[in-house]
């Protein structure tokens, strides 16, 4: 009888366990505020490389002086998770990463008084970041009395950036309408068809996999290449058919392969592991880091990610 | 024998009356068998709704009106519509595919029951009354009835979701 009891005890264990891996890693999103909004409306930072005159979005400082921009960022996060599907909030991000920042510069080790350590890549990484950024513009048409509102919502995948979703569209012009209700309508017109957009690049995902980039790179110092050749076989090539074996539907596009560098795109990733786990674009290419350090190849070599969706092997050490 | 006769007369009324309203309900459900009806957007409405015109045909007029409703919801779930004036943009039906309402047949015959459940997610935007506009005689024995509503499309959405039907943007994650 407790044989029976420790039977069906693991049993839901095994169940609760394959439920709680079957979940797919889920993206995050953040609404940023266009290039050229800021630019239409003052928000931009100059600065001068080199006799070039570079441009770049303050958003500091249009989250601190456009209550409009609030107030559309706020009403799409508001559609975005009443539909399950909460966003990052670009304002809070730049807020936590400033906090961060001055914390970790005051922080001491009480044994040794040592600081944090941060390599200037970790220093670079530093912004505020999602997996999908919801790129918004808008611009107010006037017409003599009337007015309207040009919306454009962009859903763009951070690592392949491909546009994965979009709305856009001219609401109806308005004589009397103040530009936040005009705002409010453009949102409302327009959220819907967002979602169905992005809903359509998830059930892509789903069925084809997650869609990432990985790049092969070399130290300088390594004495091998991409043309190094095992068993007859050049690496470039063995890395390739790795892939066909390794991806979904064996899809995957071979974007540069040169002697020092290689970069696949659209490589298509099956969304779990065969032990039932979710996994992301830094667990698929473990694999392949592993592959290529184990016999007949023992290369060493240094994975590097970024995000959900793209990843870097760089050949020779860690 | 006077109490007798009017007893029977009093019994055959009710039956009449019962037979002819039943008549009349088969007759619109018949009207709207087919599911023939017009969607056209009618402006923005609050979060979560849509506000559309619906366009329903029937040869009697009463029957168009009473049926609006349930054309309505049946076009956000299985029609959608295509944008227009007053700021409208395109809707595309929540159910995509076209096998999924013989799929779930007996949820949605039950579902769009006469006082079925669809009755939750729609609501009139008037007061009842309908433009001269709105009632056109199309033929010799047909109506064509608008009638604008209210339709709670993210609740029918969750509905649908709830029940499987259609697939959520947090399914799978």
């Amino acid at each position: 009888m407790k044989k029976h009891y420790q039977l069906v005890i693991t049993l839901c264990f095994m169940l609760l366990s394959s439920v709680v891996f079957s979940q797919a890693k889920k993206p995050t999103l953040m609404v940023v505020p266009s290039d050229v909004w800021c630019n239409q409306n003052g928000y931009m930072l100059s600065f001068n490389d080199q006799g070039t005159l570079v441009k770049i979005p303050d958003y500091k400082k249009a989250f601190q002086e456009n209550p409009e921009v609030i107030q559309v960022i706020s009403h799409i996060n508001g559609m975005m998770a009443d539909r399950g599907f909460p966003l990052k909030n670009m304002e809070s991000a730049i807020k936590t990463l400033n906090s961060n920042s001055a914390e970790d510069n005051m922080r001491t080790s009480k044994a040794s008084g040592s600081a944090v350590s941060e390599s200037p890549i970790d220093a670079l990484k530093k912004v505020a970041k999602a997996d999908i950024i919801i790129q918004l513009t808008w611009t107010v048409n006037k017409t003599g009395p009337k007015k309207s509102i040009t919306f454009n919502l962009q859903g763009l995948d951070a690592y392949t950036d491909k546009q994965v979703a979009t709305a856009v569209g001219t609401g109806a012009p308005s004589f009397s309408a103040e530009i936040p209700v005009l705002l409010e309508e453009a949102v409302l017109a327009h959220m819907d068809n967002f979602s169905e957009s992005l809903q359509t690049h998830f059930d892509d995902m789903f069925e084809n996999g997650r869609e990432i980039i990985v790049r092969i790179q070399k130290w300088d110092d390594w004495d091998g290449n991409l043309e190094t050749e095992f068993d007859g076989e050049e690496l470039g090539i063995i890395i390739e058919d790795w892939l066909a074996d390794n991806t979904v539907k064996g899809r995957f596009s071979t974007t540069d392969m040169t002697e020092d560098m290689a970069l696949f795109e659209q490589v298509r990733i099956p969304l779990y592991n065969n032990k039932g786990r979710a996994i992301d674009a830094r667990r698929y290419v473990r694999d392949l880091s592993k592959f290529l350090k184990s016999p007949p190849y023992n290369i060493q070599n240094k994975l590097v990610m970024k995000g959900l969706g793209r990843a870097t092997i760089i050949l020779g050490s860690k | 024998m006077k109490l007798k006769n009017s007893l029977l007369l009093i019994i055959m009324l009710c039956v009449g009356i019962t037979a002819n309203a039943q008549w009349k309900k088969n007759k619109a459900n018949e009207d709207t068998k087919i599911w023939r009806y017009d969607l056209e957007c009618e402006g923005i409405a609050k979060q979560g709704s849509k506000l559309v015109k619906v366009w329903s045909y029937s040869k009697n007029p009463k029957h168009a009106i009473s049926r609006g409703m349930k054309n309505a919801v049946h076009g956000i779930i299985f029609k959608g519509y295509a944008g227009g004036g007053q700021g409208c943009t395109s809707f595309k039906p929540l159910v995509k595919s076209a096998e999924t309402e013989a799929k779930f047949k007996d949820f949605f015959d039950k579902f769009f029951l006469d006082g079925g459940e669809y009755l939750k997610y729609v609501s009139a935007a008037t007061d009842g009354s309908i433009a001269a506009g709105d009632r056109l005689k199309v033929s010799r024995r047909e109506y064509k009835i608008g009638i604008i509503v209210n339709v709670q499309s993210d609740q029918l959405r969750k509905r649908l979701e709830k029940e499987g039907i259609i697939r959520g943007l947090t399914s799978g994650f």
